[in-house]
């Protein structure tokens, strides 16, 4: 029993988080934000880092890392807001796929959208080479036609009918959960900068308790559902059988965490919250979009209560790790 | 990461449950508040120790195992499982024993440690005071040195365990000049000593918990103090970060409530209001989201990491969700919420529950100060 990142995931984390922080800023969304939201460079860079690999085999020319390693790096692309369909692409589609495609995802030279019936649209449909649902992978259409959405980053299109892939849903509620934490992070960051340097009745604000509290209570927060989304990537990659309720339970601590997280954030900006200029619109869009996609909290819970009061699930060491108490 | 047992703690939960399988009083003791339901509570100490569990981190020569966190938690985990009494002595074993261990000399460790391991001493906490609560460093009671002794006079309030315990551990104003933080030093001393008087407080559920207590002119030595004159505050500190930290409140015991949370829910499912509805699906959720954090951060402090300021994280996490987790069952409880004895002749237990969970999130340090110590030393904000 040993519930921590190994040296290596470490690295992996923090090489991800400084590429993107100098690579990917607030002003590199502003851009995408009015050139209409994708940059072939920061395509090529995200490859270039191995995100495009990372869960392709050494063989195909990628680096064959797991979900926990998929679930790190998830949350940095959260945390950095990134558009590209990298995550759909490398860290959900790539191990579902076969040597051909999962070679050329760790090349960049393939992207996959996800169809599910649980999504009532499709994401990046129009830059997929492929669109991956139940029942395998089929060419993408040509030109779709976007639909409107709140994002201003995010790309949605009409869905296309498929059988449902319980894998697929699970793997992609995952890594979205593992960006909603790491979008989270980033909103209480905003927010925290904010506080140390705006200035009312002579002082920064962040020294009343009012504003204390207030960012002192997503902090709890999102310091308790860290530890659910990292149980349900281990469960993830060991295949262990209660896997499908672990990663409800993260997909609900995330949104909860990250909607929390948005809502204070924009409180304690004030007015200034309420603009475009400030950056935090896009995190917190970003988080609305995401609460939503691959089954929203409701459903999510409805499968977690299924299991623990329909179920019969017990509560404790018998079933919060991933194995049988007395396994082997 | 790797999130599996090994068989060396497997074999260890087996040699737990079978033990407390064989010890566990199989009818509830009375409750500690009381003298009768204490003595039980204590004779219950001694009876663990008699089978070398009461304190298993704690090193063998001071009536330990020497055992790590994680089999802690196990240990904790099986504790719950069997439904075994409260811990009379958590005063000593959780907050005292530590600072001891890490601020006392080997003489107060021999002299200490072992006998609270063994259930032979039980201890009280001497830190409020009427005008120091949350801002404990208005601490006004006073000990004046007289030669090998100081001379304590003052007064305590909201002591746990002081209406029956053998000793109490509190801070005091050593030097009279002094203000706030400075000048503070952390004594030990028995609770009959000549010119203490204890004044039990009778508390919210109409039990005697907590109590005052006033010291004129008692005489204490010198070699009841932990670290150095004037340090108490420190002292203090740490003692306070274990008691928010991970071992007063462990996972097993919201494991344990959750539990019971959704059989109550299934019995009650035709009557829930959707609000309680929510309320157990979430107590499930976050019993379990304490648990996943506690073994996280048990396996960093294995490896050598500390805890400090993150501490208030939890403390707040546990204390809120304790408190949810019964107001849910009092919800689902309706109309029978109000009785203290139910029909079927047993204590209403979700009602103790819910009263000792509002404590929760004042005791240990209130949940404002968590939150301002959160903003100040995690996030950086100002003061």
């Amino acid at each position: 029993m040993d519930f921590r990142f190994t040296e290596d995931q470490l690295n992996l984390r923090e090489a991800i988080r400084d590429y993107l922080a100098g690579e990917h800023t607030p002003e590199v969304l502003r851009r995408l934000d009015v050139e209409g939201g994708r940059d072939a460079a920061i395509w090529d860079g995200l490859i270039g880092m191995g995100i495009g690999g990372l869960l392709v085999p050494e063989a195909q020319g990628g680096l064959g890392m797991g979900l926990i390693e998929a679930v790190l790096v998830a949350v940095e692309l959260g945390r950095a807001n990134v558009s590209e369909p990298i995550a759909d692409t490398a860290l959900v589609a790539a191990p579902l796929l076969g040597e051909e495609e999962q070679a050329k995802i760790a090349a960049g030279a393939l992207k996959v959208a996800l169809a599910h019936p649980i999504n009532p649209w499709i994401a990046d449909l129009d830059s997929a080479d492929l669109v991956l649902g139940g029942g395998g992978a089929h060419s993408a259409p040509t030109d779709p036609a976007p639909l409107d959405t709140v994002d201003p980053l995010r790309r949605l299109f009409a869905p296309i009918a498929c059988p449902a892939d319980d894998t697929l849903l699970d793997r992609a509620a995952l890594i979205s959960a593992a960006q909603l934490i790491g979008g989270a992070e980033r909103m209480l960051e905003l927010a925290t900068d904010y506080a140390k340097t705006r200035e009312q009745f002579g002082q920064p604000i962040g020294s009343f308790q009012a504003i204390k509290h207030h960012l002192a209570t997503v902090a709890v927060k999102l310091e308790f559902a860290r530890p659910v989304l990292w149980r349900a990537a281990y469960a993830a990659q060991q295949r262990a059988a209660r896997t499908p309720i672990h990663i409800s339970h993260a997909k609900v601590a995330a949104t909860d965490a990250a909607m929390l997280a948005a809502e204070t954030a924009i409180q304690v900006h004030g007015a200034m919250g309420y603009t475009y200029e400030v950056d935090l619109h896009f995190w917190m869009k970003r988080a609305w979009a995401l609460a939503g996609a691959w089954g929203d909290r409701a459903w999510h819970q409805r499968r977690i209560e299924a299991a623990v009061i329909g179920g019969g699930m017990t509560i404790g060491p018998e079933t919060t790790f991933a194995s049988e108490l007395n396994h082997g | 990461m790797d999130l599996e047992y090994t068989p060396e703690q497997n074999a260890f939960r087996a040699e737990v449950r079978a033990w407390m399988e064989a010890h566990v009083p199989r009818t509830p003791l009375k409750t500690l508040e009381g003298r009768e339901g204490y003595d039980q509570h204590v004779e219950w100490e001694r009876t663990l120790a008699s089978g070398n569990w009461g304190m298993v981190t704690w090193p063998e020569a001071y009536g330990g195992r020497g055992l790590d966190l994680i089999r802690w938690l196990i240990f904790e985990e099986e504790y719950y499982r069997a439904g075994a009494p409260l811990r009379a002595n958590q005063n000593g074993i959780f907050l005292l024993g530590p600072t001891i261990m890490e601020y006392g000399t080997d003489e107060q460790k021999a002299r200490f440690l072992t006998p609270m391991a063994k259930g032979e001493v039980i201890w009280a906490q001497a830190w409020s005071e009427p005008n120091a609560g949350s801002d404990m460093a208005a601490i006004r009671s006073r000990a004046v040195r007289d030669g090998d002794h100081y001379v304590i006079s003052g007064q305590k309030t909201w002591s746990s365990r002081a209406a029956f315990a053998d000793w109490c551990f509190g801070i005091f104003r050593t030097d009279p000049e002094s203000k706030r933080h400075k000048g503070l030093s952390f004594i030990l001393l028995p609770l009959d000593s000549p010119g203490v008087t204890i004044r039990p407080i009778r508390q919210l559920h109409g039990e005697t918990g907590f109590a005052e207590i006033f010291f004129d002119e008692v005489r204490v030595p010198v070699a009841n103090r932990i670290a150095g004159e004037g340090e108490g505050w420190n002292v203090a500190m740490a003692t306070a970060g274990f008691e928010r930290g991970l071992m007063l409140r462990s996972p097993a015991r919201f494991q344990a409530a959750a539990k019971r949370l959704v059989a109550l829910y299934k019995e009650h499912a035709a009557t829930a209001s959707p609000a309680a509805h929510e309320a157990v699906l979430q107590a499930w959720m976050d019993a379990e989201a304490y648990a996943l954090n506690t073994y996280a951060v048990a396996s960093t402090v294995i490896a050598g990491g500390h805890i400090g300021a993150e501490a208030s994280l939890n403390k707040i996490f546990w204390s809120e969700l304790d408190r949810a987790a019964h107001r849910a069952a009092m919800s689902l409880l309706g109309a029978t919420a109000e009785l203290r004895t139910l029909p079927d002749g047993s204590a209403n237990i979700w009602q103790e529950g819910y009263i000792f969970s509002l404590s929760g999130p004042i005791y240990a340090g209130s949940n404002e100060i968590q939150r301002n110590i959160i903003a100040e030393r995690l996030l950086g904000l100002p003061r």
